[in-house]
C-alpha cells in the first residue's frame, strides 16, 4: 500500500498514459474542425469562416484574453456571484434538516417548496429585475434559486435515510436532542448534502450564465453576449469553454473534498 | 449498583379493545439482583425484544413498570444503555471516537473521558485499533467496540439484543467467552436477549424462559454452574435438555 513519492508519480503517469486512447476521437475531431475552418469554409464563403473560428484561432484568442486579464476578470466576477449565492443557499441545509427531522416542519413547509421548486430560476429573471434592478444582487438571486433547491431536497433525503438504529444508539448513550442533531443527524446526512451541493452548484453555474446574459456588465455570461454584438465568435467560444471547464473543476473539487472529509461514506468511495 | 425489577409489565400493540391488537407481553414479572447476568430466552416473536426495548426506554409499557434500584425507567439514556445486534457504530467515528461519544454526552471532563476510553479499549482488546473506522473492522471487532462503548458510560443496567447473532459460529463462541471475561472483570447487571440455549447457559446467572402470544415468563431458571461453563458437563447437559423442553412445548402449542 505504502509507495514512495517516486512510485506514486510513476503510477500517476501510467494512469495518464493509459487514459490517452480515450482522447483519440477528440483529437480527430479537432483536426477535422481545423481543416474545415481554415481551408474548406474560407473557400466557400469568408463570412462562414468567421462564424466558425478554427481551434488554433481560439487558442490564440484565449492566450490574449488571459494575458490581458480580461478572462480572469470576468471569471472572477462570475465566481464571486456563485460564491455569494452559495452562502445564502447554504441556509437550505438547516432548513432541510428541520424538514427531514420534524414531521410538522415537513408538512408545513413542503407544500410551499413543492410549488416553488419546479419554477426554473430563469423564470424569476423578470420579477428579480424589478425587485433588485440590474446588477450583482439580481444575478445572485437567480443563482441562489438554482443552488438552493437541490441542496434542500438532498438534505431532506439524507436526514430521512439515516439508519434509525444509529439514532437509537446515540439516545441510548445519553445524547440530548440538540447533540443528536449536530453529531448524528447532520453528520449522517453529510454525504447526501455534499451530493446536493454538487448538483446545486452545477445548476447555479448554468443559471449564472443565463442571468449574466440579461443583467450584468461583467462575468462570463456578459463576456460571451458582449462578444456577440461585435461578431467575435472566437471570444464567445473561449467564454463557453471557460464556463464548461470551470463548471467541471468546481464539481471535481467538491467531490474530492467529499472523499477526503467523508472516507467512511460508501457514496463517496464509489 | 443496579437491581432490576420487572413488575407486571404488559405491552399491547394497538388499541386494547381492537380485535386486531396484539398482546406482546402479558404481566411479566421477575427480578435480577445487582451485578447478575440474566438472559431472556425464547423463540422469535415471543416479545423478548419488546421487553428489551421497554427496558431501553425506546418503547413504553402499556401497564406495569421496570425499575433499577427502585427508580423507574422511562427514557433512553446511559443508565440503561443497549448493545445492538447490528453493532450500530457511528460509521464516521473512529474506534476511539465511538467509545468516547457516550462520555461526551455525559459531560465527563476531557482528561477523564480519554482515560476511561483507553481503559475500555484495552479491556476489550482493541489496542492499536483506536484510529480505525468501523468499516475497516471485522464483525467481531465491531461488536467489541460496541461493548466498550456501552461499558464506558458505566450503565446501571446493560441491555443486549442478540449481540452475536450476526457473527459466524467460531466468532460467536469466542465473543461469548470474551463477554464473560469482560463481565467478570467489571460486573454489571445485564439483560441479554437470545434464542440460543447454549448462549443463555454459557453467559447467565439466571434465565427467564419466555413463551409467546402473549409473551409470558414460563419459568425463571437460576444457573449455578461454575464458570467457565463446560458444555460436556452433566449438569450443563441436563439444564440444556430442560430448557429445550420448556421451549419446545411452546413451539408445539403454537
Amino acid at each position: 500500500m505504502a509507495t514512495s513519492p517516486g512510485g506514486w508519480l510513476r503510477l500517476r503517469l501510467l494512469r495518464v498514459l493509459t487514459a490517452l486512447p480515450n482522447f483519440i476521437l477528440l483529437a480527430v475531431l479537432l483536426v477535422v474542425w481545423q481543416i474545415i475552418s481554415k481551408i474548406w469554409l474560407p473557400s466557400i464563403d469568408p463570412y462562414m469562416a468567421v462564424l466558425m473560428p478554427a481551434p488554433s484561432t481560439i487558442v490564440v484568442t484565449a492566450a490574449g484574453m488571459i494575458a490581458s486579464g480580461e478572462l480572469f476578470y470576468n471569471l472572477a466576477a462570475s465566481l464571486k456571484r456563485e460564491a455569494v449565492a452559495f452562502l445564502f443557499a447554504a441556509s437550505a441545509i438547516p432548513l432541510g434538516i428541520a424538514m427531514g427531522w420534524w414531521r410538522l416542519a415537513y408538512h408545513q413547509i413542503n407544500p410551499i417548496m413543492e410549488i416553488l421548486r419546479p419554477i426554473p430560476p430563469l423564470a424569476w429573471i423578470p420579477l428579480s429585475i424589478l425587485w433588485f434592478g440590474i446588477g450583482d444582487e439580481q444575478n445572485e438571486f437567480i443563482i441562489f434559486l438554482g443552488i438552493f433547491f437541490p441542496i434542500l431536497v438532498n438534505t431532506i433525503v439524507g436526514v430521512k435515510n439515516i439508519d434509525p438504529i444509529l439514532v437509537r444508539a446515540a439516545r441510548s448513550l445519553g445524547a440530548s436532542e440538540r447533540r443528536l442533531l449536530a453529531r448524528i443527524v447532520f453528520v449522517g446526512a453529510l454525504p447526501q448534502i455534499i451530493t446536493g451541493i454538487r448538483i446545486g452548484l452545477g445548476v447555479g453555474w448554468m443559471a449564472l450564465v443565463a442571468a449574466e446574459l440579461v443583467g450584468a456588465s461583467s462575468g462570463l455570461g456578459f463576456l460571451i453576449n458582449d462578444a456577440r454584438s461585435m461578431l467575435r465568435t472566437d471570444t464567445i467560444i473561449v467564454g463557453m469553454l471557460t464556463i464548461g471547464i470551470v463548471g467541471l473543476l468546481i464539481d471535481t473539487a467538491i467531490l474530492a473534498l467529499g472523499r477526503r472529509l467523508l472516507p467512511w461514506s460508501p457514496a463517496m468511495r464509489r | 449498583m443496579g437491581r432490576l425489577a420487572v413488575n407486571g409489565v404488559s405491552k399491547i400493540f394497538g388499541e386494547p379493545d381492537d380485535p386486531d391488537s396484539v398482546v406482546a407481553l402479558a404481566d411479566v414479572t421477575f427480578e435480577v439482583p445487582d451485578n447478575q447476568f440474566c438472559s431472556i430466552l425464547g423463540h422469535s416473536g415471543c416479545g423478548k425484544t419488546t421487553l428489551l426495548n421497554i427496558a431501553a426506554g425506546f418503547e413504553r409499557a402499556t401497564s406495569g413498570a421496570l425499575t433499577v434500584d427502585g427508580a423507574p425507567i422511562d427514557l433512553p439514556g446511559w443508565r440503561n444503555t443497549m448493545i445492538f445486534q447490528e453493532y450500530a457504530l457511528f460509521p464516521w467515528m473512529s474506534v476511539f471516537d465511538n467509545i468516547v461519544f457516550g462520555l461526551e454526552m455525559k459531560d465527563v471532563p476531557r482528561k477523564a473521558r480519554e482515560d476511561i476510553t483507553r481503559h475500555y479499549i484495552t479491556l476489550v482488546g482493541l489496542d492499536g485499533f483506536e484510529a480505525k473506522l468501523p468499516y475497516q473492522l471485522s464483525g467481531g471487532m465491531r461488536q467489541r467496540v460496541a461493548i466498550a462503548r456501552a461499558l464506558a458510560v458505566q450503565p446501571s443496567l446493560l441491555l443486549m439484543d442478540e449481540p452475536f447473532a450476526a457473527l459466524d459460529a467460531q466468532n460467536r463462541a469466542f465473543m461469548q467467552d470474551e463477554l464473560v471475561r469482560i463481565w467478570q472483570r467489571e460486573p454489571k447487571t445485564v439483560l441479554l436477549v437470545t434464542h440460543s440455549i447454549d448462549e443463555a447457559i454459557k453467559l447467565s446467572d439466571c434465565i427467564a424462559v419466555m413463551t409467546s402470544r402473549p409473551g409470558r415468563i414460563k419459568e425463571f431458571v437460576k444457573v449455578e454452574l461454575p464458570r467457565p461453563r463446560d458444555e460436556d458437563d452433566r449438569s450443563y447437559i441436563e439444564l440444556k435438555r430442560r430448557l429445550r423442553d420448556l421451549i419446545r412445548d411452546d413451539f408445539v402449542s403454537r
